[in-house]
């Protein structure tokens, strides 16, 4: 066990853990942060996705020892009020199915949408295409990233 | 339930289809204290205004937790706004109420108890807003929340009737609304989860946590029916955080559960645990062996399916004949939460918490086990990360309780992927052959079929008595897509040989529809093809005069599948002149089905091949539904996006073996599912109706292989039989016409 200082979501939390702890673990099971969600743990569904200083990454690769002087933001600190863009397209799109997904779709399209404001589809199929929902809501993701960009980045 | 908010829930059970409510269990004291509202199990109205609505079925995507509040809520004049969802667990106050999810049942299954349930309530509103106006019910009228006295203008909230509304008799018909009164029954109403799913507050299985839980991953034996010879737990048991190394034997895969501080200790605990197997008695299984012997079986009499005029005499006699055999592979559930509970066993009590579709099954189970009486077993549903079938088993439950019992204290076992994939039921594989006779008219004259299949092990196996009646399988409507062929040949056969292997199997989304409807469908358009015709009037043809064919206990409305196929093929311009496109084939293909009687679906995919590298691209899907009154327009698109992207994983990607008694595909890497860039538009058209609502869960699914198979023999001359349906097997497959 070692101490590591977290910076999730605009808070430093001060952990004791395992160093070869993912992330993922970390932010659901010591910080009780459950909206980061476990798919495979092996990097091929990106249920976990969350944010590493802006850019999306899989929480469940990267281990808390690699952590240091990294800003992290999950899906409840996505915004103050749910009123993210993404947050608010999904919504209007009506995406979300089961769910269990869409967090990871959101914080990859939010990535997405502030480093191209105004993705094409291509760009779209590049950023999520690593990402699954056993649902099929791509349509509607796909339609969610377009809203969000229209409608501005700013969260 | 603190007394001063008791409620006076009187007493509901439900049998069968139809409902009985109220049977009121109210002393004359009770009902003078009562300030909140609640005539049945469904609903309760509080005095602040909040209308609090049970929901009884479990939530994994299909939508219920938005559709059957809708219908309540309609029949209450409720305003949405006002609602507050819960999820009912297994107490005495949803006894004889059923909660299990399944067989796209839940719309079905509800409409009238939901509505008769809000309609209950709002006559008893109004009554109650009558005797204190000391005016006639029938002045009063319900909107929003609200009654009102018409002629006066006086109004009244439900929250304010609630105390004077439980005094009320409750009526034994309230009558329910034309359906042109309907308020949210029809409209599209956006996902109720959707805010709490949007920022992470939404709560599945897996982020279900209770006060003292411990975590526990389990390493499980990979062979079908193997189990633990021994095991050392040693280098487990010096990982920090591991507190208890357990053997599990109750489940489906048994094995070794470590329970630790947290999920990722518990994982790394289980990884070091040295396990000798027994491989058990099926360590020579492989299921191309499997596979092969149930083709071998095709020529074997089977059961009583269909038996239309004489098909053995008209087949040889017919002008033309064809004949082919298909195949449909194994395949995983694979929803994206892995499975998962929590059971906090004591010594008279047990509770758990689990994303299931059949949390009476687990209550019943965990009483079993633990010798408790069934009340003394509570389950609290969670939301569920995919269901599709796999959570009507409560194989995960079981486990979860031993392991509880096992170490006295509230745990919460997680399985991890690849259990997921390889450790619990599959659909299991079809084999279907059919031959063909076409007149020398060109007219469809014969239609015989054998399918292959497996019987569903979650439900056990038929006894030796009920296989000794030839109609077993046809009493059973069996197999769906074969028993309920909507066409119309003069000669129809069609038979059914069981073939079952160690595999546990189950139901999984459309259940017996997709192989049956792949072979059924492929068929039809490789009838058509040898007759010199168009696929689509080759259907419709076969559909005329659009009677009702009754088969068992079925009725199949020919005329609604004819309206679907007419619908789909006008949106998706079926007789227009295909597009080129540099480099690749472009075909169109069409499939219908009708699900249980109650929903009809035409689907039009439209795919391209590379002439060179046989990659296949499914551009769009145009699908058209009939499935009765709409409760949410919304809800269909979505299920219909949904079930055609499941289609789609069976079409092109979809496939598990196994190898020496164990599977071999562990996770998202070789079992491949449909992702973002290969998602095709989807158009849904919904055929207005008046028809009885039918559940749409799992329609879309079964028409997607062979719309997209004949789509991509259009494109290519190409007929592949075998699913997937993936570029080296296109490359492989000899042209069957000239392009």
């Amino acid at each position: 066990m070692s101490t590591f200082v977290l910076s999730v979501n605009g808070t430093d939390h001060h952990l004791d853990a395992d160093p070869e702890m993912p992330l993922l673990w970390v932010l659901r099971d010591l910080l009780y942060l459950t909206g980061t969600k476990y798919g495979c743990g092996m990097g091929v569904c990106g249920a976990c996705t969350v944010h590493e200083d802006g850019r999306a990454v899989r929480s469940c690769q990267v281990a808390i020892s690699a952590t240091k002087n990294k800003r992290y933001t999950t899906i409840e600190g996505l915004s103050a009020d749910g009123n993210h863009p993404c947050q608010r397209a999904w919504l209007d799109e009506d995406v979300s199915q089961c769910g269990y997904c869409q967090a990871g779709m959101t914080m990859a399209a939010a990535a997405l949408i502030c480093e191209t404001p105004n993705p094409g589809d291509t760009e779209i199929d590049a950023a999520l295409s690593g990402l699954i929902c056993r649902c099929g809501t791509y349509q509607r993701i796909r339609a969610a990233i377009h809203r969000a960009a229209a409608s501005g980045t700013k969260a | 339930m603190k007394s001063t908010r008791r409620t006076f829930l009187r007493n509901s059970a439900i049998v069968g289809t139809g409902l009985i409510f109220a049977i009121d269990l109210r002393s004359h004291a009770e009902a003078e204290a009562s300030v909140e509202f609640s005539p049945n199990a469904f609903i309760q109205i509080q005095t602040d205004n909040t209308v609090r609505i049970w929901v009884t079925r479990s939530e994994m995507g299909q939508g219920v937790r938005t559709t059957l509040p809708m219908m309540l809520a309609d029949e209450l004049d409720a305003d949405w706004s006002q609602i507050r969802l819960e999820q009912a667990p297994t107490i005495p106050r949803f006894k004889g109420i059923r909660l299990r999810t399944s067989g796209s049942g839940s719309t079905e299954g509800t409409y009238n108890v939901m509505r008769k349930a809000g309609a209950t309530a709002r006559t008893m509103l109004i009554a109650a807003a009558a005797e204190k106006w000391g005016v006639e019910p029938a002045a009063c009228r319900a909107q929003s929340g609200m009654v009102t006295h018409t002629s006066s203008g006086r109004s009244l909230s439900y929250g304010a009737l609630a105390e004077t509304a439980a005094r009320q008799s409750i009526p034994e018909n309230p009558p329910l609304k034309d359906p042109k009164d309907f308020r949210y029954i029809g409209k599209p109403m956006k996902r109720t989860d959707g805010p709490a799913i949007m920022t992470g507050r939404a709560l599945y299985g897996l982020d279900t946590r209770i006060s003292g839980m411990l975590q526990a991953v389990m390493k499980r034996c990979p062979y079908i029916g193997g189990r633990v010879l021994s095991f050392d737990a040693r280098k487990t048991m010096a990982i920090s955080g591991v507190r208890h190394v357990v053997p599990i034997k109750s489940g489906l895969a048994t094995g070794v559960a470590v329970v630790a501080d947290n999920t990722w200790t518990a994982m790394k605990g289980a990884e070091a645990l040295d396990i000798t197997w027994d491989s058990g008695p099926n360590h020579n299984f492989n299921s191309d062996i499997f596979l092969q012997e149930m083709e071998r079986a095709v020529g074997e009499p089977g059961f009583f399916v269909r038996g239309d005029g004489d098909a053995e005499k008209a087949l040889p006699r017919a002008a033309r004949q064809i004949d082919a055999i298909y195949e449909f592979p194994f395949q995983a559930h694979a929803p994206l939460e892995t499975m998962n509970c929590i059971a906090d066993v004591r010594a008279n009590f047990c509770e758990i918490w689990a994303p299931t579709q059949t949390p009476t099954t687990a209550q019943e189970e965990a009483a079993k086990m633990l010798g408790l009486p069934l009340d003394s077993v509570k389950v609290n549903v969670t939301l569920l990360g995919g269901g599709f079938g796999r959570r009507l088993f409560v194989d995960y439950a079981v486990e979860a309780v031993e392991l509880s019992h096992a170490i006295h204290k509230p745990v919460q076992l997680v399985w991890t992927r690849s259990d997921d994939m390889r450790c619990g039921f599959f659909q299991p594989p079809g084999i279907v052959r059919i031959s063909g006779g076409i007149d020398d008219q060109n007219k469809p004259l014969v239609w015989k079929q054998t399918s292959v299949g497996c019987d569903l092990s979650m439900f056990g196996f038929p006894d030796e008595k009920a296989l000794a009646d030839p109609r077993h399988y046809f009493n059973d409507g069996s197999p769906w897509g074969a028993f309920d062929n909507p066409y119309n040949f003069p000669h129809l056969k069609a038979e059914f040989v069981r073939r079952n292997s160690p595999v546990p199997t189950g139901p999984w989304r459309a259940v017996e529809y997709p192989a049956q409807v792949f072979a059924r469908e492929s068929f039809i358009d490789e009838m058509a093809y040898s007759a010199h015709q168009d696929p689509l009037d080759f259907r419709l043809e076969l559909l005329q005069p659009g009677d009702v064919l009754a088969i068992g206990d079925q009725k199949i409305d020919r005329a609604r599948l004819i309206g679907v196929l007419e619908l789909a093929a006008e949106k998706a311009k079926w007789r227009d002149v295909r597009p080129q496109i540099s480099g690749r084939d472009w075909g169109r293909g069409i499939a219908c089905n009708v699900y249980d009687q109650d929903c009809f679906i035409a689907e039009v995919a439209e795919v391209s091949v590379g002439k060179t590298g046989h990659d296949i691209r499914v551009h769009r899907i145009v699908c058209a539904v009939d499935c009765g009154r709409v409760i949410n327009p919304l809800g269909i698109e979505g299920q219909t996006e949904s079930g055609i992207t499941w289609g789609l994983t069976a079409a092109l990607h979809g496939r598990i073996d196994f190898k020496n008694g164990a599977a071999i595909q562990g996770s998202f890497t070789d079992y491949g599912v449909i992702r973002m860039h290969e998602a095709p538009v989807i158009e849904t058209y919904i055929m207005p109706s008046e028809h009885a609502p039918g559940g749409f869960g799992e329609t879309a699914v079964p028409a997607v292989p062979p719309a997209v198979a004949n789509a991509v023999f259009a494109a290519t001359g190409k007929r592949v039989r075998r699913l997937p349906l993936t570029s080296e097997k296109l490359q492989a497959t000899t042209l069957a016409r000239p392009l």
